[in-house]
């Protein structure tokens, strides 16, 4: 059945904007806009994402994160489906719990990521970042569950930072020192009813809010109004980027691909590559994929997904031999760039950028077998002045931030 | 209460697959338990090739087997009043067509050389599991050349046909031997049985050759047997009437069959029965695709059975209403659009004082269609009586992409299932409905073969 | 007087035009011999009404080869394909479906129909595209004989047989799906809106004479995306000046390399003697002799017209006899003084710039075909309706409109036959459909031109009007085009050649058989 009357459709507009770009579209400066999922939403508001950044590490960024697509899956069986599908044990998750997992396909290589949020009994919310409305019906034969597609009808904006507890706890009225890090809360902001999950992507202290679509102007309006004494800043994606590289946080169809899409076997990524492994719950009894996630875990790993730190004085030499101070990206990159280890191309970084926090240029990475060893000793290609040259780095352990105050 | 290990197999289905699947286990030793959910057999004749290796191993001329070999093999109405005949004698068949056409009597020697000589390689592929053409293992990929150079021998014109004709449509394939209605609609019927096709459908001079294996030349007709009153007779296996039987597995491994409130175990469940019904209980345990693919299968049923009480004999063993290829293919247009043809394919086949019947396209079985049978007969309505509607007998058409390696869901062609010790020996398997007996066979040296290794 | 050329090409439509550059590149004297006053065949664009243009039989440029394209230089000839990127279907609710160029926006209009469709959808473009790569290198081969026991054929049959194998198991069950079932069985397992699943599945039955539900039509899904993995050379667009510029862009490299091409020719017979052609004899008795003669005509006329029976092996000429031809499609052009407004789409819109299918629902596909089963053009046919004028300004006067409607079915073997009357009945029947679905077309109609496959015949030579000389159906394709053992371009009378689209790789304007013709016989030292 058509959702909304054919003839509003005639109108052939190309991409949707999301519940929030009434406010959005005022903000932004430099129109500089981007695509997720369909929808329009801002690369950045101000002429430079500079302020935007650093306001996730030192005050509170807000984004807008509605794009994602989000799936209400209700009934007796819904746990039953859901842990048919992803990774983690969602039987043993607690209402008010948020999981973050991963999901398979049946040779164990990684099809999407995203969170699942135990709302109520028998009543979950997830979050992917690729449609899987026909992946969990087909998934559903036999069960007795209801799987409803809320994408268009939930707005959510992630709000990030040290200040944002406080903001939010002005904002709906109550204590939130004990919502525990992945975990979520039904609350009032100015009379609009919004669940609060302690989540995001920036890997610092932030909460995600979930509103109802047609709320969404009044609920930005009264976090920004709230929030700007405590240095809400509205950022966009470009600041997001840095955020979640120093995160370690990967993304899909960046620093991997989903099986869906791989067009050959060597694109596609087991969660254990993508040091997931701690999302797979091998115990569990059946969940797609299981069979071979076993083998797979018998086995050495192999390939690796790590952090790499660039080595300054190395990067420097390079940069001096062409008579040139050392030019950092500021926004992050996104392209495949290979990494060497003794002459030979052991691997590729999939993200990298330069830390504004850390001072680090850092990059995101796949590398072989061992060569992935925190520790290791690497170089990551960089071009200098047309030239391809080599810059040593290191492999460090992920995240390169963990703040103290994202868990506390 | 059941000892554990009671049975060593069991197997759920009493029709002519699953009793040659339980007699061969049973012959190798294996305690058999048969479960049935009708009350007792059919007394009916089976229609379908019985292969000799199947008579043999199983001793059933000496149990008495009945093959029937009706001379003439069909009649036909003709269009200007009489008959067509057609006999097992080729050359007496060609002496009865051309008084109708000339042309056709002189083409239709060489046509049923032809024909024969394909059915011959389906008889060679059905009497084993269907290739795996993706295998690596040396002994397949050995047997996949041996078939290969077969069909070479059998000369150029045959590996030609096979080619051309095997994706043909029956309706061109008769259009360009033949030029009488009566006679290509005789032949073509056979083309589109238990198909939801016309015969202008690619695939159906596939289906024609498959209803056409086990027949010398000049027979389009599949013969009818007794096998499956003999094999019910037969000892050697354990039977259970008006049982149930729905698999039970459990992590993945057949444990055995529940039947009503009670628990069957055996370590090995051979299931004859659609492969749809068999999975149904099983589904949480399969995988999402599998699932999928088996919902896939393609079986719509359109074949309506019968009986005709007749008051005095029939002068014909078997008789077909089927006046040219554009009356089957407007009956199949009917069906399209989902209803019962208007003017509906009949065929009736003489046999123990009444006249069994196969109807085409039944989408509803009803009143009217009845009275349409009826009036196709020229008996009154009262006489004619209509089975409701039971499924694809086959379970599953006999379609170019449900054949062969890609039988009952592709990867899955062998017999095996996905569940450890859950096998299908049914007509959903190769090499299909009508060939009576073939499947069990197949599954059931597929399991010896297995256990053998394990 | 009497010139020797390497080699004579009979018929000068694309493919002939094609085999003729290849072999004058090669540094052969050829030359084109086509009946008509211009180049094309099939593929011609003509002024029949004074200002208009009329890309007359074919309209699209499906699949013309992208080593076609680089190897004759079709661009600085004259080649100039535009994009055509959208297909709408009007639905006989007042509804329609649109698939635009850009991706996020045919997902949200999918998705208004059916939120699993619009994801399903991606899914099965990825399968079509791994599907579509598997069977591209089929395009571009030779077919070996599998009844030969020459090492050539044999270790082409492995080569065949090893690709396929390593397309892993999925991928093979889905060929294997592709290559057997209808479309709309295919599209069933697939898709739930209906009007989506006509309108893919109207493309499978294009050109031949079957339906959406007649197995064997799944594969020609396939061709869609075929095109696209020649994306960037644009291998399915809309060609400026239309089809015949197609046509003129391939002569004019076969110029440059110095062919010649007389029009105005009509061939009458091949010379043959001892077995062996020698040359043609035209219609005006003038012979012109030949090393080797290459007939782009189709197989009936390439061996039944043009040669006398007893210069071919009797089981070849009953093969030939009983390929299928059976033409299906026709054409209405319209001369038009303003667009069309669709119930669905009031106005002038991105539409127009796009192709308008009319397709809206599987059964409404279906029962135009079941009328030309039994002899009948269709009542309310299927269509595909472009607008070349919004494409390429040229091909009208400002202001002004052509309309190229292609229609299914309209069987070459109509009951009774065709005749004037039943053309005009047949162009009514088309354009009172459309009307249908975009009321006051015919106030605007200031031309109408109707074309039934026995015009096609009578202009082009085309046999029962069949656009791709030959059905493509499964029995009459790869080694079976357009007989068993005489698949490779050669034919039983030496230095006589077939490039025409009965041969391998079959019809569309591909240019394929062409050059494959084209290099065999280069092959053979001509």
């Amino acid at each position: 059945m058509p959702h909304e009357p054919f003839c509003v459709r005639f109108a052939p507009v190309l991409l949707r904007t999301t519940p929030f770009h009434a406010r959005t579209a005022a903000l932004s400066e430099g129109q500089a806009w981007r695509r997720w999922a369909g929808y329009v939403v801002a690369s950045a508001y101000e002429l430079s994402h500079d302020r935007e950044y650093h306001a996730i590490r030192s005050a509170a960024a807000l984004f807008d994160v509605s794009p994602l697509y989000k799936y209400m899956i209700t009934g007796r069986d819904a746990a039953r489906l859901l842990d048919r599908v992803v990774t983690r044990d969602v039987g043993k998750a607690k209402v008010g719990q948020v999981l973050y997992t991963p999901w398979c396909d049946a040779a164990g290589k990684q099809l999407d990521d995203g969170t699942i949020s135990v709302l109520a009994e028998h009543t979950y919310r997830m979050t992917s970042a690729d449609p899987n409305l026909r992946w969990l019906h087909r998934n559903a034969t036999g069960l007795d569950v209801a799987i409803d597609e809320v994408s268009e009808r939930t707005a959510a904006l992630s709000l990030q930072g040290p200040t944002s507890r406080a903001i939010l706890q002005v904002a709906a009225q109550r204590d939130l020192a004990g919502l525990k890090y992945f975990h979520l809360t039904e609350a009032t902001i100015r009379g609009i009813p919004v669940t609060i999950s302690r989540t995001g992507y920036t890997g610092d202290l932030g909460y995600e809010v979930w509103v109802h679509a047609a709320q969404a102007l009044p609920l930005w309006d009264a976090l920004i109004e709230t929030g700007t004494p405590y240095g809400l800043t509205p950022a966009g994606m470009l600041a997001l980027d840095v955020a979640r590289i120093e995160a370690g946080l990967l993304l899909i169809e960046v620093d991997y691909f989903s099986s869906r899409h791989a067009l050959i076997e060597a694109q596609k990524s087991s969660p254990f590559e993508l040091g997931l492994g701690w999302t797979v719950a091998l115990g569990k009894e059946s969940f797609n994929g299981k069979p071979a996630l076993v083998q797979e875990k018998a086995r050495a790993p192999a390939w690796q997904f790590t952090g790499l730190a660039v080595d300054w004085e190395s990067l420097e030499r390079l940069y001096a031999d062409v008579g040139l101070p050392p030019r950092l990206p500021t926004q992050a990159w996104r392209t495949s760039v290979p990494v060497y280890s003794g002459g030979r191309q052991v691997g590729y970084a999939t993200s990298g950028g330069w830390s504004p926090l850390l001072k680090q240029y850092i990059a995101l990475a796949h590398l072989e077998g061992t060569f992935g060893t925190p520790g290791s000793a690497v170089e990551m290609e960089i071009t200098v002045e047309h030239h391809r040259r080599r810059a040593a780095a290191r492999v460090t352990k992920l995240p390169f931030f963990n703040p103290d105050r994202k868990r506390t | 209460m059941n000892a554990a290990g009671r049975w060593d197999a069991i197997v759920i289905g009493a029709d002519v697959n699953g009793l040659v699947a339980a007699h061969y286990l049973a012959r190798a030793g294996r305690r058999v338990l048969v479960v049935d959910s009708r009350k007792a057999a059919e007394q009916r004749a089976d229609v379908g090739w019985v292969p000799p290796q199947v008579i043999r191993e199983l001793s059933l001329a000496s149990h008495g087997i009945q093959i029937e070999q009706p001379d003439p093999w069909i009649v036909a109405p003709l269009a200007g009043g009489g008959r067509l005949e057609l006999w097992r004698d080729v050359a007496k068949s060609a002496q009865s067509i051309r008084r109708i056409s000339p042309a056709d009597g002189a083409r239709w020697p060489e046509f049923c050389t032809r024909m024969r000589r394909l059915a011959g390689v389906l008889e060679a592929l059905y009497v084993q599991p269907a290739p795996d053409i993706e295998s690596r293992e040396i002994g397949e990929l050995l047997r996949l050349g041996a078939l290969g150079l077969h069909v070479r021998r059998l000369g150029k014109q045959t590996v030609i046909d096979l080619l051309r004709i095997l994706p043909m449509s029956i309706a061109e394939l008769l259009d360009d031997w033949f030029e009488n209605d009566t006679l290509k609609g005789v032949l073509g019927a056979a083309g589109v049985w238990h198909l939801r096709q016309g015969p202008r459908a690619g695939g159906t001079a596939f289906n024609f050759l498959h209803h056409h294996v086990g027949s010398p030349a000049g027979v389009f007709r599949p013969p009818r047997s007794s096998i499956t009153q003999i094999l019910t007779a037969m000892p050697g296996v354990e039977m259970r009437w008006g049982a149930e039987g729905a698999v039970v597995a459990a992590a993945g491994t057949a444990t055995g069959v529940r039947s009503g409130s009670e628990a069957l175990s055996a370590p090995l469940v051979v299931s004859s029965a659609d492969p749809r019904t068999t999975f149904e209980p099983l589904r949480p345990q399969l995988d999402a695709e599998f699932v999928h693919a088996v919902g896939n299968i393609k079986s719509r049923s359109i074949v309506a059975r019968g009986t005709v009480n007749l008051e005095r004999p029939a002068d014909f063993k078997t008789l077909c209403l089927a006046p040219s290829l554009d009356h089957l293919e407007r009956a199949h247009d009917d069906a399209k659009y989902g209803r019962t043809s208007e003017r509906p394919y009949v065929e009736a086949v003489a046999t123990d004082g009444h006249l069994d019947l196969h109807v085409q396209y039944a989408v509803t079985i009803d009143q009217a269609l009845v009275e349409r049978v009826a009036s196709a007969l020229g008996v009154p309505a009262g006489q004619v009586r209509l089975e409701p509607q039971a499924g694809h007998l086959y379970h599953g058409e006999l379609t170019l992409d449900q054949i062969l390696f890609m039988r009952p869901v592709p990867g899955w062609s062998r017999y095996r299932t996905p569940i450890h010790g859950l096998y299908l020996c049914g007509p959903g398997t190769h090499p299909g409905g009508g060939i009576a007996g073939a499947a069990g066979r197949n599954a059931a040296r597929v399991i010896l073969r297995e256990s053998k290794r394990s | 007087m009497a010139v020797l050329y390497d080699a004579i090409v009979i018929g000068g439509g694309h493919n002939g035009l094609v085999t003729a550059a290849y072999l004058a590149r090669a540094g052969k004297k050829v030359v084109v011999l086509e009946k008509r006053p211009r180049v094309g065949g099939a593929a011609v664009t003509e002024e029949i009404f004074p200002g208009f243009k009329f890309t007359m039989f074919s309209y699209v440029v499906s699949l013309l080869r992208p080593e076609i394209i680089r190897d004759l230089d079709l661009p600085r000839h004259g080649l100039h394909i535009l994009p055509l990127e959208s297909t709408v279907t009007p639905m006989e609710n007042g509804d329609y479906l649109a698939a635009w160029g850009d991706h996020d926006e045919t997902r949200r209009e999918l998705y208004r129909h059916s939120p699993r469709d619009a994801e399903a959808y991606d899914e099965y473009g990825r399968l079509m595209h791994h599907m579509a790569h598997a069977v591209r290198p089929i395009l571009g081969m030779v077919p070996p004989d599998p009844t030969s026991f020459d090492p050539r054929d044999l270790l082409a049959l492995l080569r065949l047989g090893r690709h396929f194998r390593s397309l892993g198991a999925e991928r093979l069950h889905a060929l294997v799906k592709l290559m057997t079932m209808s479309s709309a069985d295919f599209l069933d397992e697939w898709f739930e809106t209906d009007v989506l699943k006509a309108t893919k599945s109207a493309s499978g039955i294009i050109g031949t004479f079957l339906g959406p539900r007649s197995p064997g039509t799944a594969y020609v899904l396939l061709h869609h995306y075929m095109g696209e993995l020649d994306g960037v050379f644009r291998a399915w667009g809309f060609a400026k000046g239309g089809t015949g510029a197609v046509s003129e862009a391939i002569a004019s490299a076969a110029r440059g390399f110095g062919a010649e091409i007389r029009c105005d020719a009509p061939v009458a017979r091949v010379l043959v003697k001892g077995g062996r052609a020698t040359g043609v004899a035209l219609e005006n008795g003038d012979e012109v002799s030949a090393k080797v003669v290459v007939s782009g005509l189709d197989p009936r006329r390439t061996f039944l017209q043009l040669l006398e029976e007893r210069e071919l092996p009797a089981e070849f000429v009953s093969d030939i006899r009983r390929f299928k031809f059976r033409g299906s499609s026709g054409k209405v052009n319209l001369a038009l003084d303003a667009l069309p407004s669709f119930t669905c789409m009031p106005g002038v819109g991105r539409h127009h710039r796009g192709a308008i299918s009319i397709s809206p629902s599987l059964a409404y596909v279906e029962r135009a075909y079941d009328d030309a089963k039994y002899g009948e053009f269709s009542r309310r046919p299927y269509m595909d309706i472009v607008f070349p004028s919004m494409i390429d300004p040229g091909m009208a006067p400002p202001g002004k409109h052509v309309m190229s409607v292609f229609v299914q079915y309209a069987p070459y073997h109509l009951n009774g036959g065709w005749n004037d009357a039943k053309r005009e009945a047949f162009g009514d029947a088309v354009v009172n459909t459309i009307e249908s679905f975009a009321p006051g077309l015919k106030s605007h109609i200031l031309h109408r031109q109707v074309i039934t496959p026995a015009d096609i015949e009578r202009i082009t030579g085309l046999s029962e009007g069949n656009i791709f000389q030959g059905e493509l159906a499964l029995h009459q394709l790869f080694f079976l085009r357009p007989a068993a053992g005489w698949a490779k371009f050669r034919t039983p009378v030496r230095a006589y050649y077939q490039c025409g689209a009965g041969t391998h790789p079959g019809g569309g304007i591909m240019g394929a058989s062409g050059r494959l013709a084209a290099l065999a016989i280069l092959g053979d030292g001509a």
